[in-house]
């Protein structure tokens, strides 16, 4: 949890992570920002994030994020 | 039939009618077959291309969902399996539904690209092989485009990906799935629709309700608004403005480019205000298309708010897969190293981005003056990102606080400056006309005098239609204001006793037959975006 904060305060440092429930839905990240998400998590937790994965349930939260990263390792 | 003209109404009301009249389990019928008759009166034999595409599109995904199904089931019979094996056996199925897949997607495109592009492709392959001074002539077609083929072509092949993706079930009923590649509002320009929001809504009946038929009633009205009595009204400044014969210079060619800009957007979302509005009557709930575009702060913002439906078929199905895509990782990897990682790291998404708007200026029309509008676009979007940083330094060191009204405002007009311009490409007769039109601009840059020595009445306005334009860009303006605010019109309408309501409505139907521009038998023009 700690190395994926740092990686997404480090794309996006205006955005309260913890707080946000609609990151997505809300449009506080953007397409960029969910490519770039995207790359660092893939390169940090060896998995790969599927064009399919990308729906706004699985990013519209830190705690979505944590449990497709999850999701994805387990089923290496 | 336009969608703003007496017979569209007529045939609206009849289908409503008959909707609410049959029983609930057979009402999706009735739309199947206004759809059929709309499609057909509109586009004559032509509508075999829809229905071609249409089956086509339902037997692949019928394929498809048939190989993702058997692998399920293979995979839960198969428990003593290894994991490995279980993989394989996954992955090879995985494998046949996607090349399903994209023969279905590469057959709708097909038909897209030779009935839009073929011309447009033969005549540029044909001056590249007179350059080279070889022989051999493609000769142009005279070819008749099916209403709506730019949309539906979309909307078909998001289809089958999300299938294949397993974001919606294949239907099994193809007249079903006829009705959802042509519901008849919506065939005309959108908005793209996806199957898993719009198909259940359509094939389950709808119980009969009052306050959605007005709400439905009243955007209609809004739309017919924006569409009869300002786009149509603003027909005359911009052709004259942009007409090929025309030397006007300075300031009055960019209010062309504005007055254009606003004659899209009140022509475009006046068209999907009639829409949604028809289908709210029927109990469908299509997406949003437009979010007060013009309250856009960057080029970016913009075209989030603009035609969002394009929008977000372009990054589901092509920004995303290009930008993750294992040639663009690769090419990320490598460009750390020569560029550094912020480029590096941005690079794909870059590149996956001038693509989009590559393609956004291509789906408009086969002409290159639409590829360089979209790159206008591209190009403005990227560098935005790109020197993020620096922008935020150059605020800092000139202490603006990004906070003030006056910011806000500044940054609105900047984009709307940076989008007008862009609209030269778009509205200009080729792309030789839209550069003599930059060049033309800056030709007595500061001559305001057109706004006062009687040019302005020489543009197809008198002073009265100037002022009744111009009261109802106000207009507009207030309500685009309330609605970035998240007011409803439509619920504070709702809300006023019976009299006052009915007062309401009998005064816009009359201000629309007083103000509104209109042709023979009450028949708008068509709309500029059923041309794409």
């Amino acid at each position: 949890m700690e190395q994926m904060m740092k990686i997404l305060e480090e794309i996006r440092p205006d955005v309260d992570f913890a707080n946000e429930r609609k990151l997505i839905d809300d449009h506080v990240l953007d397409s960029f920002d969910i490519i770039s998400i995207v790359q660092e998590f893939n390169e940090a937790f060896d998995i790969e994030i599927d064009v399919e994965d990308l729906e706004p349930d699985n990013f519209n939260t830190v705690e979505a994020m944590k449990e497709l990263i999850d999701r994805l390792r387990n089923a290496d | 039939m336009t969608i703003v003209s007496l017979p569209f109404f007529l045939f609206t009301a009849a289908v409503v009618l008959v909707y609410y009249a049959v029983p609930k389990k057979i009402r999706w019928t009735v739309l199947l077959a206004g759809s059929s008759i709309f499609y057909a009166l509109n586009s004559g034999w032509l509508a075999l291309v829809l229905a071609g595409t249409s089956l086509l599109t339902f037997v692949m995904g019928w394929a498809v969902q048939k190989v993702l199904d058997a692998s399920r089931a293979d995979l839960k019979a198969a428990e003593g399996l290894s994991r490995e094996e279980k993989k394989k056996r996954k992955e090879a199925a995985r494998k046949k539904a996607r090349a399903l897949m994209l023969t279905g997607v590469l057959a709708d495109l097909a038909a897209l690209l030779f009935l839009k592009y073929f011309n447009f492709f033969g005549s540029n392959l044909n001056r590249l092989l007179s350059a080279l001074g070889t022989g051999g002539r493609i000769p142009a077609l005279n070819l008749l485009l099916p209403l709506g083929i730019s949309f539906y072509t979309l909307q078909a092949m998001a289809y089958l990906i999300d299938v294949y993706r397993g974001k919606t079930a294949a239907d099994r009923n193809p007249a079903k799935f006829m009705l959802f590649m042509s519901f008849f509002p919506q065939i005309v320009q959108g908005p793209i629709p996806r199957h898993s929001q719009l198909a259940h809504q359509l094939y389950e009946g709808h119980d009969f309700d009052y306050q959605r038929l007005c709400f439905g009633a009243q955007l209609m009205l809004w739309g017919i608004f924006k569409k009869i009595v300002i786009a149509e009204r603003l027909s005359g400044p911009v052709q004259a403005l942009f007409a090929a014969d025309s030397a006007v210079t300075g300031p009055a060619v960019f209010l062309g480019a504005c007055l254009y800009g606003l004659q899209v957007y009140t022509d475009f979302s006046g068209g999907m205000d009639i829409v949604r509005g028809v289908a709210q009557m029927l109990g469908i709930e299509l997406e949003l298309n437009f979010t007060q575009p013009y309250f856009a702060s960057s080029v970016e913002d913009f075209w989030r708010r603009w035609h969002i439906t394009m929008g977000a078929w372009m990054r589901d199905y092509i920004f995303y897969p290009l930008s993750l895509s294992k040639a663009f990782t690769n090419l990320s990897r490598k460009s750390r190293k020569v560029f550094g990682a912020f480029v590096g790291k941005r690079l794909p998404a870059f590149l996956a981005m001038f693509i989009v708007y590559f393609l956004v200026g291509l789906w408009h029309g086969a002409d290159w003056k639409y590829i360089v509008y979209g790159v206008w676009n591209g190009v403005f979007i990227t560098s935005g990102i790109l020197l993020e940083n620096a922008y935020a330094k150059a605020r800092g060191l000139c202490g603006i606080d990004e906070g003030t009204v006056t910011w806000r405002a500044f940054r609105i007009l900047r984009t709307f400056a940076i989008v007008s311009f862009g609209r030269y490409f778009s509205r200009a007769d080729s792309l030789g006309h839209a550069m003599d039109l930059f060049r033309r601009t800056f030709i007595h840059w500061r001559d305001l005098s057109f706004l006062t020595d009687g040019t302005l009445l020489k543009w197809g306005l008198n002073t009265a239609n100037w002022v009744l334009l111009a009261v109802c860009v106000l207009i507009l303006f207030y309500v685009d204001a309330r609605h970035e605010k998240g007011i409803s019109f439509r619920r504070t309408i709702a809300a006023q006793a019976l009299p006052f309501r009915w007062l309401i409505y009998i005064g816009a139907v009359l201000a629309l037959l007083i103000f509104g521009c209109y042709g023979p038998e009450y028949s708008a023009a068509s709309f500029i975006y059923e041309r794409f």
